[in-house]
This record gives structure tokens, sequence and C-alpha cells, in this order.
């Protein structure tokens, strides 16, 4: 589902966010990404997102070459990722029925169908009655499911989620891991990119270790 | 495109003037002074083009008399003169009224006049020639015919004047152009940037939208149609500044000085139709060049 090949990726004239990193994440998996601060989580989530270009080396998403790629078919591409950040990134002037509407209205869903889906999947995330309040009403956790909302109602193939639970406390972090493990049992390649080592603990996943750019 | 889907940009572009009513409110303002400052060129152009056509159809000609002609001369005269088009007779000046003329412009001075035995101004007849009926060539035909006639002296016109005035009107066009073409430029650089204003204070949504899977064409349309409609009110609110500037100013400048000869004249529904329609293309083409550097994402 997601390949790499020999990635690296620089911003200027720093040190590289990423060096030779080469990576395969397989339909249906669920991996960790893991490592400090800085050391490129969150540039590999935005390279699979194409957020960002790789600086050399390719990247394979669903089959498609993300260096070879027009901004139709990109937009295309795009609405079979779902992508959760840590800050949530939802539109603050639209209540939490728009926000999840806004991934189907985007796909030229109709109406009638955005509607039901998004009344759905609201429910599903125990958000039913939220559905007409704007997000800085919200807490940490109903913002994330919110986002998490958005993510999952085209039904992606794969979800990013870059430190979804980085704002959240003990038991909110469960429930959103629990809901990340739901989607994944419904068949979404899941890739998770975090500096939590509670998260890690007793995990059966794939762990791919981050450090300094470079995969260990 | 659908038109469920244009329903859809227009609303979202309503919406967002409506989430983001103070930057609006900034960019119309910004917008309806720029559109105030070239309407009231084009407003001044106008008149100043008006007022000197006006001024340059009409033209004044003396027929001034060996003698002082008799009622059959001049009745033939006139009768002759009303064959023509656009030929207004004025008054006829005899060579008393002449004398007295001319005395009461002498004021303490008349006296000068005193001196002079037979009173050697001429008996005329004051005609206005309009050129816009008669057309540019009658006024010198008018001329060598009156010359013809044996009672006739001599015809004067102002053919400098008119000229004088084909000359202001074609300086008016030119620097009409440059100008207007100028502010236009000026018009359209503060609305690119206050434009860029309003995209860079949504550049996150531009971020999520894209992310989410949005084409440009996506994210692009509802900015275009808030400019278009940013443009419409601000060149809506420049047209009524400019109205009530107008009127007040006229109902001044009529009980100041009593200027109404000069006619001044508003803009005429038809401009102002293609003000507003340039306004709102102005906000549309503000806001394509604005948000090229934003949507690479």
């Amino acid at each position: 589902m997601i390949q790499l090949f020999h990635v690296y990726k620089a911003f200027g004239s720093r040190n590289p966010a990423l060096i030779d990193v080469s990576l395969t994440v397989r339909k249906g998996e669920f991996a960790f990404i893991t490592g400090p601060s800085g050391a490129g989580k969150t540039t590999l989530l935005k390279i699979i997102s194409r957020a960002e270009k790789t600086s050399s080396g390719q990247a394979l998403v669903n089959g498609r070459n993300l260096n070879r790629i027009n901004e139709r078919e990109l937009a295309f591409l795009r609405r079979r990722i779902g992508v959760v950040f840590q800050d949530f990134k939802l539109l603050p002037r639209r209540n939490v029925f728009e926000n999840v509407a806004l991934a189907l209205e985007i796909a030229g869903f109709p109406l009638s169908v955005v509607r039901k889906k998004v009344h759905q999947t609201l429910r599903y995330l125990g958000l039913a009655n939220k559905e007409d309040c704007y997000p800085p009403q919200l807490s940490g956790g109903e913002q994330q499911r919110v986002a998490v909302a958005r993510a999952i109602i085209n039904n992606p193939l794969i979800l990013l989620a870059d430190e979804p639970t980085g704002n959240l406390d003990p038991d909110l972090t469960m429930e959103i891991m629990a809901l990340l493990r739901e989607i994944h049992i419904r068949g979404t390649t899941v890739v998770v990119a975090t500096h939590s080592q509670e998260l890690l603990r007793d995990t059966r996943r794939r762990i791919v270790t981050l450090n300094k750019g470079r995969i260990i | 495109m659908k038109i469920a889907f244009f329903g859809y940009f227009v609303g979202q572009a309503v919406a967002n003037i409506s989430n983001n009513r103070l930057v609006h409110l900034i960019g119309v303002g910004t917008m309806a002074i720029a559109f105030l400052i070239f309407d009231a060129f084009i407003l001044i152009f106008l008149n100043l083009s008006h007022w000197t056509e006006e001024r340059g159809k009409l033209l004044t000609m003396s027929i001034y008399f060996k003698e002082e002609p008799g009622g059959v001369v001049l009745q033939n005269i006139k009768t002759e003169l009303l064959h023509f088009p656009g030929v207004t007779i004025k008054r006829f000046i005899s060579k008393d009224d002449a004398m007295k003329s001319l005395r009461r412009q002498l004021g303490d001075k008349a006296g000068l006049l005193d001196g002079l035995g037979e009173n050697p101004l001429p008996a005329s007849l004051e005609i206005m020639v309009s050129s816009d009926k008669c057309g540019d060539s009658i006024p010198y035909q008018l001329k060598t015919r009156l010359e013809t006639n044996p009672a006739v002296d001599e015809v004067q016109y102002s053919q400098e004047w008119i000229r004088r005035f084909q000359g202001i009107m074609d300086l008016i066009k030119i620097v009409g152009v440059v100008l207007g073409g100028l502010l236009f430029l000026a018009a359209l650089f503060i609305i690119t940037n206050t434009i860029k204003l309003t995209i860079y204070s949504r550049k996150d949504e531009i971020e999520i939208l894209k992310l989410v899977g949005a084409t440009n064409r996506f994210v692009k349309i509802p900015f275009l149609i808030e400019g278009a409609i940013q443009g419409f009110l601000g060149g809506s609110v420049a047209l009524i500044i400019l109205f009530l500037v107008y009127t007040i100013a006229i109902a001044r400048v009529d009980l100041r000085i009593g200027f109404a000869s000069l006619d001044i004249i508003f803009l005429p529904t038809q401009l102002m139709l293609f003000l507003l329609l340039m306004s709102i293309i102005i906000g549309f083409v503000g806001s394509t060049i604005s948000l090229g550097r934003f949507i690479r994402i």
C-alpha cells in the first residue's frame, strides 16, 4: 500500500529530515512510526500524503508514484487517505457537521448522501449531540474524534495519524487508540506516528523507529 | 460545473464573507476607495469632454453690414439664413446699439467717443450655428455665401476657438486614457493586495481543504466568487459615495456661484453598469492573481 525507496528529504541547508528511508507498509497493516522529537516522523507522514515532495528517492502510495502525479490525481488520491493531526486541524468557523461533511462535499457527494453519512459517522464516534457545536466549544478528545470522523468518512484506504493523542489525557488517549484499532479492523491501513512509549507498550503491532532521519 | 455545485460554492463564498466580516469589510472599504478615485476621474473626464464638446458645437457668427440695413434687406438675409440647418438668429445690433454698448463697456472713459463725428461702428447680425446639426463645413460655406451679398461687409466666426477646443478635446482624451489606465492598474494592484490579505487570513483553511482532497478548482472557486462579490460591493459603495458627493457638491455650487450653466452631469446609467461590471471583473481577476501561490500545497 505504501512503498518508500531511498527517500531523502532536506529543508534548505539544515540537516536532512529523512535520510535514505526505505519502507513498505502492506495493505491492512497497522504500523507505528516512533522516535524522538525531530526524528522525521511528521516529515515521513507528509511525504506519504504528498504534503511534501521527496528531495530524492521514490514514494508510492496505492501504486501511484507521488513524484509523477498531477494536481488532480493527487487530489483524488488524498480522498483515499485520511489524515489526523495532533492539533486536529479543524476549521474553527465551521461546526462539527460541516467539518466532517467537508471530505464528502469535496468528493462531490449529493447533499442527501452527505447528511446520511455524516450522521452515521458522528453517531458511531459518539458525537451525535455535538453536530452543531463549533470546534472551540469542544474538548480536546471531542475535537480529535471529529478529526477522526472527517478522516474516515470516505472509507479511506490509508489512515495517517500524526501524534493523534499528543494533546490528550491518558483516558482520551486510550479512547482514540481504540477507535483507530476499530478502523483498522474494518480494513483500513493505519500508520500512527508517535513519540509516546506508553502507546507502544505491550503492542504487537509493527514498530518502525526513526532517529535523526534514519530508520534504525 | 453542475448547478448544485455552483450553488454550493456561492453558499460557501457568502458564508466565508459572513464568517470573516472584518477582513472583508476592510477589503470592500479599500476597494471602494480605489474604485471611487477611478469613478471620480471618469466623472471629471466625462464632464470635461461633454462640456468641451458642447462649447465646440455652438459657435457665434457675426455678420457686419456696410450700411445700416433696411427692413427688407435684413428680412431677406434672415430668410436666407434660416434655410441652413442649425442656424439660430440671436439679435440684430444697429449702429446706435453698437455705440451704446461700447459706451457702456468704456464706462468713465466713454467721453473719448465724443470726439468721433459719425458713428464708425457697423450694424451687425449675431447668429448661433450648431455644428452638431449642420456639420463642421457649414460655417465656412455660410461665411462664403453671405459675403457675396452686397449689403454684407464681413462675416466673422471663431474658427480658431473651435480649433482650440478641438485641441483641448484631443489632449483631454489622451490624458484621460493614460491617467485612466494608470488608475486602473493602481486599483488592480491595491485590490490584489487586499484580496491577498483575505486569502492569507485563511491559509490554514486552504491547507486543510487540500489535504482532504480538494482540487485547486474546488479551493479557488469560492475565493473567486468572494472576490467578485467584494468587487460588486466595493464598486456599489464607490458609486453611491460619488453620487452623494455629486449631489451635495452641485447643490453647493448652485447656491454659491450659480454654476448651473456648466451643466455638470452624473455618470449615465449604462456607464454606471459598465463600471459596476468592471468592479466585479477586477475583484474576480484580483482573486485569481492573489490565489496563485497559496494553493500550491
